[in-house]
Order: C-alpha cells, then structure tokens, then sequence
C-alpha cells in the first residue's frame, strides 16, 4: 500500500508545472488595453534583451478566464473583477488575486461629425442603449432613426457601459455588435445618425459626446479624466494570481515607471501616477 | 465552334455547372484591366453564391469595385448580426457537468480480516443546465451513477432575479442546497479531499431540501445573506423521500461576510420533526436546530503559491446516520463536530490539503465499548492528506489518505478503516 501511494505521490510531482518559463511572460485580455500593452512589450523587450513578453487580445472577460485557466500570467482588464471570477480563484488556487491599477480611461461615446447633437446625459445614453429611444429628433438631433453599434459581451467596456450607463439593463437587440473599437469608430464615421462608444485611445475622425450632468457638459478630455470628474472615467487593470514576481514583476515594475507611464500617455490613455 | 460544341455539351449534361459558368465570366475574360487591383481576378474564384456583385464586369473602375466590395462586405455584417441574434439565446444556456471516477482501498477492520475493500466506482455523475436571463434563473441538476440510487434529481430551482437589483436580490422555490455553512454549500467538484467531513454529512446529509429561499447581496458583496424555509427532511431521509413528514417548517439561513483574504458566516437552523422515537409511544415534535460558524482565509506569503485555511464548527439536535443506502434520523439527539482545513497552492497545478475533522454523535456522551469495540456514539477524529494535480482546467487528480480515529476506550480496539482514495474528476 505504501509502495502504490509513494508511486502516486512521485507521478504528482513529476507532472509539476513548467508554465512558468524564465524569460516569458503571457499577458492576455482587454481589447481596449491590448495596444497599450502592445507597446508596453515592445519598449520593455528592447530594455531587457532576452525577455519575451506575449500580448494577445480576446476581451477583459477572455483574459480574466485565462488566469483562471492557468493560460496567463497577467490578465489585462477594463473592469474590475467580477465576484463569480474571484470565487473560481479562490476555489482553484486558494488566492483573491492581485489588483494593479495601471492606466486610466474615459469611456467615450462617438457620434458621426455631421450629427449636431454634442452632449447627452446618462440617462440619454441610457435611453437609447435598451431602446427607450429610437430617433434622434428625441434628443434634439435631426429627424432619423438611431443606429446603435456596441461591442461584443466578452469586452470590459461592454461590461462598463452595461453597469455603469445602462444600470444592469440588457442591451437593446437591434444593437449592432462590432469586434473592437477601432471597428465601431470606423463604424460611426461612416453612418451619420450612428453612435457607438469605446475607449479615448480610438476617438479619431468622429465626434466625441460630451455628458451633461445639469447644466454642465463635461468633455471626456484628460483633465476631466483624470480628475474623475467626467462620470464615465474608469481604471485599466492588471490582474494577476498572486503577487507578482520574477519577469511578470520587473514587467509590471517597468508599466507603472514614468518611461511605462509615458507610453500610456503615447497611446491615449492616462496615467495612474 | 468547337468551344461553342463543348460549352453546349456541358450544359446540356449539367444544369447546376451550366449556372456556375453563367455567373462567373471566362478566365480570360476575367484579366484585370484597373491597374490599382492588387489581385488578378482570374486568381480569385467566383463565390459559390450567385449576386450582383459576381456579374460585376471586370474592367469596372475603382469606385464601383469599392462598392461592390462595401456590398458584401454590408452583406456578411447583417448575416452576422442574424447569426448573433440566433446565437443571443444560447448564450443564456450553460451546459456543465463533471464525473468522478474512484479507486477506493480500505484496510479490513480487524485482525480476521473482516471488513475493508478494494474496488473502482463512480462516485458522481453530473450534468447540470442552467438557463439565465436578466430576471430568471432555471437550473436543473441530475446524478447518474451505475450504483444506487441510480439518476436523481439534485437541484431542480426556479429563481426570480428582484427587478432593479442587479441580480444581487433573489427568490428561489424548488430544490436546492441548505443555506448553511460553507463546506456543504461548496461544489463537490470544487473541495480538496473526496469527501465532506463526517459532521457535515451527519447534519446536512445530501445538502439539499425542497423549498423556497431568499438570496441578497449587500454593501458591495461584502456582506451576504442566504434564508429560507424548507421541508427539512433532506432527500433521501428514509421514509421521506420526495414528501415531508409533517407540517413543520425548518427555517435555515446563513449570514455571511466577505472581506476577500477573509470571509466567514453564522448559520442557524430551527425547526422540528414530528415523528415517533423507539422510546415514544405517539408521534411527538422533536427539535431539529443547529448553530454553525464558518470562515475562510486566503493568503499569499509563500513564493510558490497560495495558502487557505478553513474552518466550521457546528453544534444542534437532530442529525442523520447513514443505514445502508438511507438516512435515519436521530430525533433530538445532539451532537456537535468541527473541522480544519489547509490547502497549499504548490506553482499553478498541484495542491496538498490536510484535514482533521472531529464528530461527536451523542454531544458531550461518554465514549464506551461494546465487545471490544468502540461504540457507534464515540467520537471520531479524522485526519486526511490529499494531492491535488490538474490536468488543464478539465482533469484533476486526487490522491487522498484518511485515518479515521474512533475514540476507543481501555480495553476496546480501534477499528482498522484508514482509507485511500484516487480520483479522477473530468469537468466541463
């Protein structure tokens, strides 16, 4: 008996992981994030000659999962974690994960540059993203039907807008799903009475809405951002299993850096210190 | 003429042919004359669905192959949509299940070699469907074991989402698991060792009940609170299967809090069964109640991977032992049990948990002996080591050894019944 459970034991530790190769990190998640980590790579591969950093896409949802899965090391998300996310965790690992804030956003919502409505409240963007409202005539816009470009649920920002614009409620139908948001802008530039929403980094060649809150309009600029005070800012995270360590660290280190933070201000986006 | 002989040939010999050479122009009729086209339309071959822009001449000019390409390109966006729209649906479906197949050997129970096994089983075999909408939840849970008692129905729950409550608020009829505790709520495909510990199983045997609960979530989660009121007889209490056995409603719930590194709860059970004892003469109302504390701890301070600590004690009156294939309940009898429990995190895909769990059948009863042996109200005390491998996020592998300690008075021998278990659990 003794001899079978020792055999079992030497099996167990034989198949000990190897994932985590020296030199290698995976980061993996936001599509919003993925250029920015994208370039984060590039910069930190020239400094440190012999570290290969792996970023791919997929959504917030897709790289959180992939931590859960063990595919990754960092996961890039637009969102916080969600509860169910950190109780597969805990159940797997025995871990609450590690939160890094390491960049800011501003959820924007574009609208084509002919439109000649500039700002909306909340509850307007509310409205017409579960389908309340249908015209633009109904927001002081011209007379024609709204068209509504959205990204896929498995993005962060789909999540965010959902809980924070659309307080939970689903989405209307007719919604038209697009991949990332370089496609919804790509999208609302070419469909005059379309809006679409997405991260700052994006916003070229089409009208960025400003959000009324009373009888101010707050621009999604980088002031406002920063501040917190336009009501759609957000933070970037990365998400890890444990306490960073190793390559995955001195990455992270480098991110948060002023040369890593300056990146994130190349890219659009706004630094966290 | 020739050609002209053979193309009226092929016509003639194959309609559906005949169709795709009318749409797609000849080869050599096909040679790009726009100078800005990166791909020579003869090495592109026409799609096997008909539409304007395949009949498209190819000297057209720039703009109209722009458009062209603009119109499929639309063509395939609102097919896409149709697509999602029919997919919308059954991304609200979630199909899951996992089966647990076992080696268990235990050592016989005494010198004769009396007792003790050797044998392979499947120890569950669950297939689980979940239907969620903004407002609905439709869950049903089915067994399938090659053993008794065969397929059964484990959790068959209708939930009402409270509207405007982000799901955080929610109402449940059917049957579900008792809000109580930690361990036995826990998915049996989630927990470190085999089994749950002997406490558990004895108050809450099977974990499950028919009856209606409420659900919220509170300050961000961090507090939480499960209530509801059940039957109270389990399902698979002997002679109460599928029924109660009176008009007596069990009133359970668990107040929780969740902090991330540290989480916990006090559960409470009151209730009564209304059944005849052997000592009874009529049917009388025999307390049911239970008192459970519960908390978990989550840290990462060694560098090869995280740790857990868990712990529960429970204390009541009225508990259930296992008699063969059913569950006899022991009216108003208490008995209290407690366990604890480390899980280290060793790098991404192994684990080693240690458990020592301690059960009380006849709370605070002075432990005895019956020819020799311990008697069925000792105490017991259970230590467990268990290696955890994963396979991917499909396959875990466990091998598990339990040393059951039954409490053994002067002069009685402690049963031989140490167990070791290997698992293999397959999840999707």
């Amino acid at each position: 008996m003794k001899a079978f459970l020792g055999t079992i034991v030497a099996g167990l530790l034989l198949a000990l992981p190897l994932s985590a190769q020296a030199g290698n990190v995976t980061v993996k998640g936001s599509d919003t994030m993925v250029i920015l980590g994208q370039r984060w790579a590039e910069e930190f591969m020239k400094k440190t000659p012999g570290t290969k950093v792996q970023v791919t896409g997929g959504g917030s949802g897709v790289g959180l999962a992939a931590l859960q899965n063990g595919t990754t090391e960092i996961a890039m998300s637009s969102r916080e974690m969600k509860d169910a996310e950190k109780t597969k965790l805990r159940t797997r690992y025995n871990t609450t994960g590690v939160e890094i804030p390491v960049a800011k956003d501003g959820v924007t919502f574009y609208v084509s540059e002919s439109n000649p409505v500039n700002a909306l409240t909340v509850e307007q963007l509310r409205g017409i993203y579960v389908g309340d409202i249908t015209n633009w005539k109904q927001v002081g816009g011209p007379d024609a039907p709204i068209i509504i470009y959205s990204r896929e649920n498995s993005s962060g920002t789909y999540v965010f807008v959902k809980d924070h614009v659309l307080d939970g409620e689903d989405y209307v139908a007719s919604a038209q799903t697009l991949p990332g948001t370089a496609a919804v802008v790509n999208a609302v530039s070419k469909e005059k009475n379309s809006i679409g929403y997405g991260g700052a980094a994006y916003a070229k060649g089409i009208k960025e809405l400003k959000i009324k809150k009373g009888n101010e309009e707050v621009a999604p600029s980088a002031e406002n951002i920063k501040t917190g005070k336009y009501p759609l800012s957000r933070d970037l995270y990365f998400y890890l299993r444990n306490k960073p360590s190793g390559e995955a660290k001195t990455f992270i280190d480098f991110a948060l850096s002023p040369e890593g933070q300056a990146v994130v201000t190349k890219v659009g986006y706004f630094p966290v210190k | 003429m020739r050609r002209l002989a053979n193309a009226v040939l092929v016509l003639a010999l194959s309609p559906t042919l005949a169709l795709a050479q009318q749409s797609s122009p000849p080869a050599e009729e096909a040679t790009p004359q726009a100078p800005t086209s990166d791909a020579p339309a003869a090495d592109s071959p026409a799609p096997a669905t008909t539409s304007e822009a395949d009949a498209a001449p190819a000297d057209a000019d720039i703009d109209e192959r722009m458009t062209i390409a603009e119109g499929k390109v639309a063509a395939l966006e609102e097919q896409n949509t149709e697509t999602k729209n029919d997919l919308l649906s059954l991304k609200k479906l979630k199909i899951s299940g996992y089966v647990q197949g076992r080696y268990q050997y235990q050592q016989s129970l005494d010198d004769s070699g009396a007792g003790g096994f050797s044998k392979f089983s499947v120890r569950r075999g669950r297939l689980k469907t979940t239907y969620t909408t903004d407002w609905a939840q439709m869950m049903l849970q089915i067994d399938a074991v090659p053993a008794a008692p065969g397929v059964t129905v484990r959790d068959a729950e209708a939930t009402l989402f409270i509207p405007g409550t982000q799901q955080q608020l929610s109402l449940t009829l059917g049957q579900m698991k008792w809000p109580f505790g930690y361990e036995a709520v826990q998915s049996s495909s989630d927990r470190e060792m085999p089994e749950r510990t002997r406490v558990i199983r004895a108050f809450l045997p099977d974990e499950r009940d028919r009856g209606i609960k409420f659900a919220g979530n509170f300050l961000e989660g961090k507090v939480n609170v499960s209530v509801g009121l059940f039957d109270g007889d389990g399902i698979f209490n002997q002679g109460y299967i599928g029924s109660d056995n009176d008009k007596e409603k069990d009133f359970i719930g668990r107040a929780g809090f969740d902090l991330g590194w540290l989480s916990g709860g006090v559960s409470g059970w009151h209730g009564y069964s209304i059944a005849k004892a052997p000592s009874d003469t009529y049917r009388k109302a025999h307390t049911r109640d239970r008192l459970g504390l519960d908390a978990q701890v989550y840290l990462d301070v060694l560098p090869f991977g995280a740790t857990s600590i868990k712990g529960e004690y429970i204390v009541g009156k009225g508990y259930w032992k296992s008699s063969g294939d059913v569950k006899v309940e022991q009216l108003g009898v208490p008995a209290s049990g407690w366990y604890g429990l480390i899980v280290q995190n060793v790098g991404l895909t192994n684990a080693v948990a240690v458990r020592y769990d301690w059960f009380d059948p006849e709370h605070g009863k002075k432990n005895a002996a019956v020819d020799g042996r311990p008697a069925s109200s000792n105490t017991v005390g259970t230590l467990g080591v268990s290696l955890l491998h994963y396979f991917g996020e499909n396959l875990k592998v466990t091998a598990a050894y339990e040393m059951p300690m039954t409490a053994a008075p002067s002069g009685a021998q402690e049963p031989h019944d140490n167990l070791f278990t290997l698992q293999m659990q397959a999840r999707y």
